[in-house]
């Protein structure tokens, strides 16, 4: 890549809530147009590390830059806004707004550079009133996954595997810097995960995006990544290409603490 | 001992609490019942039958007929035979069909008007209380605080006060309607907002979208469909209860109730309640059609 300066850099980064070290990461940088995936057992830190990267979550210690932005320091609004606007999300959920319908769903991706853009742009942007080239952008981008045909459907109409299809296109919409796919596949079945990983992929290479996802599924890590973090208990474990990842180190991430403590009833 | 013999043992004390619940709620009923007895006070007046059958018969025949059926001329007469005035029966009961008509229209401002200025003034005070929005303590206490307190106080207590505040007519009553169903409208929007889906929320937030944007984009267009359903829902129950205000000199149908009841003219009495189901089941059936194409 042309870009020498690393898109993300964390260094000795910790994150605590409750009173408990959720992460705790001595140094990890990626850089543009990498694909990574993060797997790690249920609380091993991995949505605590995207909710870092996009500032839902200050560290407690240490600096963590993200497109340039120390988000270590207190972050102004705006200034969070614009990295959110630059960082496209996927969530576990099928997180839509059930009430509009797919094409307004993802002209919301439009949100972020129309709100940037102030005056009377950030005043119909309110009013769900795109301009016809971003409406035309979210044509295509429905086009692109498939969901042309249900443009005018009401999302909470949609099955899940359309619904997670038309959060894709939204992040089309958004033609973000980076990608955090927190469980993308969570809610669908093996099909429409498979679908809906290779439109993430190709979402990702569409827009020359640096793409991060968390997986469960081992299975599907060929198609979204070239580097594999595993996370243990908020830890680094490993950090290496695909390739050379071993069902082993794999499912040493998964496998429970042996006899730590008796489990209780 | 072992906790796990504990389980079975629980479904019997609650049959057993179950009971002595029951027992309770009997020896209440025994001495409401008993010293309404003891007082002397159950008693159903004199000749309650035939009080009941001559209502009956009079109920059976509304007002409104004598505007096509009644006499031209109902001559009144004393004793001696000599004539005190004659009445024409449909005129008088033609401008009394008229008089109903108004005092319906004025039932109907008071409720229309009375829930819009509930639904605005509850607006706030719903947004506050919403537990998933995360107003500061002490704000969210206070505004479910000032909700409850209206819920619990009457539409015909707040409107007593207000008659003695701002005078006899349909200011009075509308400023009562609002006041009582502010706590009800709150409740409402406070039970919409805490459904909303916050996944789509953030979802949209994490865009990078302003909260102005968010809140237009996401939050109003999840709400808007609920809040008009709650509006109506309100505003067709504060239809049924403005036809009572008038009892307290809030003005509308309820005057017209007090008038009739207080003159024992029962076929009147029947004419006004003919209106006030029809306008009620009328309302109801309209707002339930919208509220279900909404949904």
């Amino acid at each position: 890549m042309t870009n020498p300066e690393p898109l993300v850099m964390l260094h000795q980064a910790r994150c605590v809530a409750g009173g408990r070290t959720l992460l705790q990461l001595p140094s990890w940088a990626l850089h543009a147009g990498e694909r990574v995936a993060i797997v790690g057992h249920n609380g091993a830190g991995k949505s605590t590390l995207i909710k870092l990267l996009t500032g839902f979550m200050p560290p407690a210690s240490g600096t963590v830059q993200v497109l340039g932005h120390a988000l270590h320091q207190p972050l102004s609004p705006a200034r969070l806004r614009a990295l959110r606007s630059e960082v496209g999300q996927v969530l576990q959920g099928l997180h839509l707004v059930g009430r509009l319908s797919a094409q307004d769903n993802v002209l919301l991706g439009a949100l972020g550079r129309m709100g940037q853009a102030g005056g009377w742009n950030a005043w119909r942007s309110c009013l769900r009133w795109f301009p016809p080239h971003e409406v035309a952008l979210a044509r295509q981008a429905l086009e692109r996954v498939g969901m042309a045909a249900h443009a005018h459907t009401r999302a909470d109409r949609l099955s899940g595997g359309e619904r997670q299809k038309t959060a894709l296109a939204r992040l089309l919409m958004q033609r973000p810097r980076l990608i955090l796919a927190d469980e993308p596949t969570a809610a669908l079945d093996p099909a429409a995960a498979t679908e809906v990983c290779q439109l993430l992929a190709g979402a990702a290479a569409a827009t020359g995006a640096t793409l991060v996802t968390v997986v469960h599924n081992t299975a599907l890590l060929p198609l979204l990544a070239d580097r594999v973090v595993g996370l243990s208990q908020g830890q680094l474990v490993f950090d290496m290409p695909v390739g050379q990842v071993t069902e082993t180190q794999l499912a040493s991430l998964y496998r429970p603490e042996p006899f730590q403590e008796p489990a209780h009833a | 001992m072992n906790p796990a013999l504990n389980p079975p043992l629980a479904p019997s004390r609650g049959r057993f609490g179950f009971l002595l619940l029951v027992l309770a709620y009997a020896a209440v009923v025994v001495v409401c019942l008993w010293t309404l007895v003891a007082a002397g006070d159950l008693s159903v007046g004199r000749n309650p039958w035939e009080n009941l059958l001559k209502s009956v018969g009079e109920f059976a025949r509304p007002s409104f007929l004598d505007v096509w059926f009644g006499p031209e001329r109902l001559e009144f007469r004393s004793d001696d035979g000599t004539l005190l005035r004659v009445e024409d029966r449909r005129a008088v009961e033609a401008s009394y069909l008229a008089g109903l008509a108004r005092a319906t229209w004025i039932t109907f401002q008071i409720a229309t008007l009375g829930s819009l200025l509930a639904a605005v003034l509850a607006l706030p005070l719903g947004l506050l209380s919403a537990r998933n929005l995360r107003a500061p303590r002490p704000l969210a206490w206070a505004a479910s605080t000032v909700l409850d307190v209206s819920r619990a106080i009457h539409t015909l207590v707040f409107g007593l006060v207000l008659v003695g505040i701002v005078g006899l007519g349909p200011t009075a009553g509308i400023l009562a309607i609002a006041l009582h169903s502010m706590g009800t409208y709150g409740k409402l929007y406070a039970e919409s907002i805490e459904t909303l889906d916050m996944g789509a929320i953030d979802a949209v937030r994490a865009t990078g979208a302003t909260p102005t944007q968010v809140f237009f984009t996401a939050v109003w267009p999840s709400v808007l469909p609920q809040f008009v359903s709650n509006h109506l829902y309100v505003w067709e129950y504060n239809i049924r209860d403005s036809t009572i205000l008038g009892l307290i000199g809030a003005g509308g149908l309820g005057l017209l109730i007090s008038e009739a009841t207080s003159l024992f003219q029962w076929d009147r009495l029947a004419t006004v309640l003919l209106v006030v189901i029809a306008l009620v089941v009328s309302f109801d059936a309209m707002s339930r059609r919208i509220r279900k194409a909404l949904l």
